[in-house]
């Protein structure tokens, strides 16, 4: 693995500010990240990886995204994630996280090798833990 | 009103016939002619024919066999088989196999053949009508159930933003801060939701497509009673599962029809009983499943036990959409399952569901 900063950063992409809101003011009560990143496109986010490759400072450790977005969806988005550099990719994983009660969205996103699950709205502490616990030791 | 244009197309190998047809109804119906089957077969392809008439004896392809082989390219034209007396084994085969809506005799009676188009005409129309009427139907329960998919995820995005601020009230300690408006906001948010979930789940459910997937009860049910039992820690479930052999089926529907009974197990629960349980029992067969959910809670009255499947039936005193029973019952009827149901106010409810099992399809 590359070495990573000891500061912990996520990266939230959601078009709905009321959810960004939400879910970083609850990441900065309970403290699981050092920093949040906001994004509220998938395009934006994928400028901001794109401008700070290789920047272990900025770049976040770990994405929150959301899947039902105007022009690039969740899904979309980690089309494009999957030809970012593997320097960069094996040291962030990624979360969706959605109102879906889709079972067919569920599945898709679980099968796809960068994303460790869906979390579904609204965002639970303990439930971020337990997936920070897993892939960050 | 004018009558409509019928067209009939009259398939015979005497001229002298074709030409008496002619003669005597060109005035009622848009006529054409053949002097074979494969002449006839041409005519088909170019217009759209409502009435075929093809006299049985013909050199080389008979009427019989001439309609035998257009069964499947065109199934619509309605068919008059016109022939002598004698011939009760093409009369027979044409029944059987030729898709005739009507056999006459030569020589016709003007009368008898002009009825026979007029009501073959008819039977024509109303199976084109019906077909079109299938059809819009279904373009319109399709277009029903994508309303009511899409109405749900555009309803339940916003209503999950309120859920979250509610839980950051809770994190920041503000729940208390004003009074019980938090916690009402939060229970009415829950039903909302409860209330979007049931209608998703009856719009997938009311799709045709059947999952055929292997299903592990012992996990199903962990993870049932761990999402359903978030609420509520008292009940103490007693599960036995007897599964040696694999079971598949609609993982998606069995999880419905479960997640519904599970979760009315718990909700429905005597507020008084120190010891409230749910008892589950689970034995898989290479034939099919057999489960038993039973509780102890307040049970159902014998004058409801026959409405509890039906649409928005609700009790009076609790508090329930009315669809989750309803979801049950139309689950296990597209999976072939069954469900019956024992219930008493004293001891609690027990319903016993029987679904097969697809691995000896």
């Amino acid at each position: 693995m590359a070495q990573i900063s000891d500061q912990k950063r996520v990266m939230i992409i959601d078009d709905n500010e009321v959810d960004l809101k939400i879910n970083s003011k609850i990441i900065s009560i309970t403290k699981l990240f050092d920093e949040v990143i906001i994004c509220q496109s998938a395009e934006e986010a994928l400028n901001f990886l794109q401008r700070n490759l290789g920047d272990n400072q900025i770049l976040p450790n770990f994405i929150l995204l959301d899947i039902q977005m105007p022009e690039m969806d969740g899904f979309e988005f980690l089309e494009h994630y999957r030809k970012l550099p593997v320097s960069f990719t094996q040291t962030c994983w990624i979360a969706m996280l959605s109102s879906t009660l889709d079972f067919g969205d569920i599945q898709k996103a679980e099968a796809n090798p960068y994303v460790v699950k869906l979390l579904k709205k609204p965002l639970k502490p303990a439930e971020l833990q337990e997936i920070l616990n897993r892939y960050y030791k | 009103m004018n009558a409509p244009t019928v067209r009939v197309l009259y398939i015979d190998d005497e001229e002298n016939n074709l030409n008496a047809f002619k003669a005597s109804f060109r005035r009622q119906y848009e006529i054409y002619t053949a002097t074979s089957a494969a002449e006839g077969l041409k005519i088909l392809e170019n217009i759209d024919v409502h009435v075929i008439i093809a006299d049985q004896k013909m050199p080389e392809m008979t009427g019989v066999q001439f309609f035998k082989s257009i069964t499947h390219t065109f199934p619509d034209p309605v068919r008059i088989l016109l022939t002598g007396y004698t011939d009760i084994e093409a009369l027979a085969d044409a029944i059987n196999h030729g898709d005739i809506y009507r056999y006459i005799t030569k020589p016709w009676s003007d009368l008898e053949l002009h009825n026979s188009i007029k009501n073959a005409y008819d039977a024509y129309k109303s199976k084109i009508d019906l077909r079109n009427k299938i059809a819009e139907l279904e373009k319109t329960n399709d277009e029903l159930n994508r309303f009511i998919y899409s109405i749900s995820h555009e309803l339940r995005a916003p209503l999950v933003s309120v859920i979250g601020i509610v839980n950051l009230v809770k994190m920041e300690d503000l729940f208390e801060s004003s009074g019980e408006y938090w916690s009402l906001i939060e229970t009415c948010s829950n039903k909302l939701d409860y209330y979007i979930q049931k209608t998703l789940q009856y719009y997938k459910n009311n799709k045709n497509i059947t999952e055929h997937s292997q299903v592990d009860f012992r996990k199903l049910i962990s993870e049932l009673i761990d999402l359903y039992s978030y609420t509520d820690r008292e009940t103490q479930f007693n599960i036995k599962i007897d599964q040696e052999v694999d079971f598949m089926g609609d993982a998606f529907r069995i999880e419905v029809i479960l997640g519904n009974l599970i979760s009315n197990a718990i909700k429905y629960q005597k507020t008084t009983e120190a010891n409230k349980k749910v008892n589950i029992d689970i034995v898989v067969t290479t034939q099919h499943v057999e489960i038993s959910i039973n509780d102890n809670g307040m049970g159902i009255l014998n004058e409801h036990l026959e409405k509890i499947f039906t649409q928005f039936f609700k009790s009076k005193n609790h508090h329930g959409s009315g669809l989750g029973l309803f979801i049950v019952k139309e689950a296990l009827n597209k999976i072939n399952g069954k469900i019956s149901v024992i219930s008493d106010i004293a001891i609690g409810t027990t319903f016993k569901i029987k679904i097969p099992n697809g691995t000896n399809q």
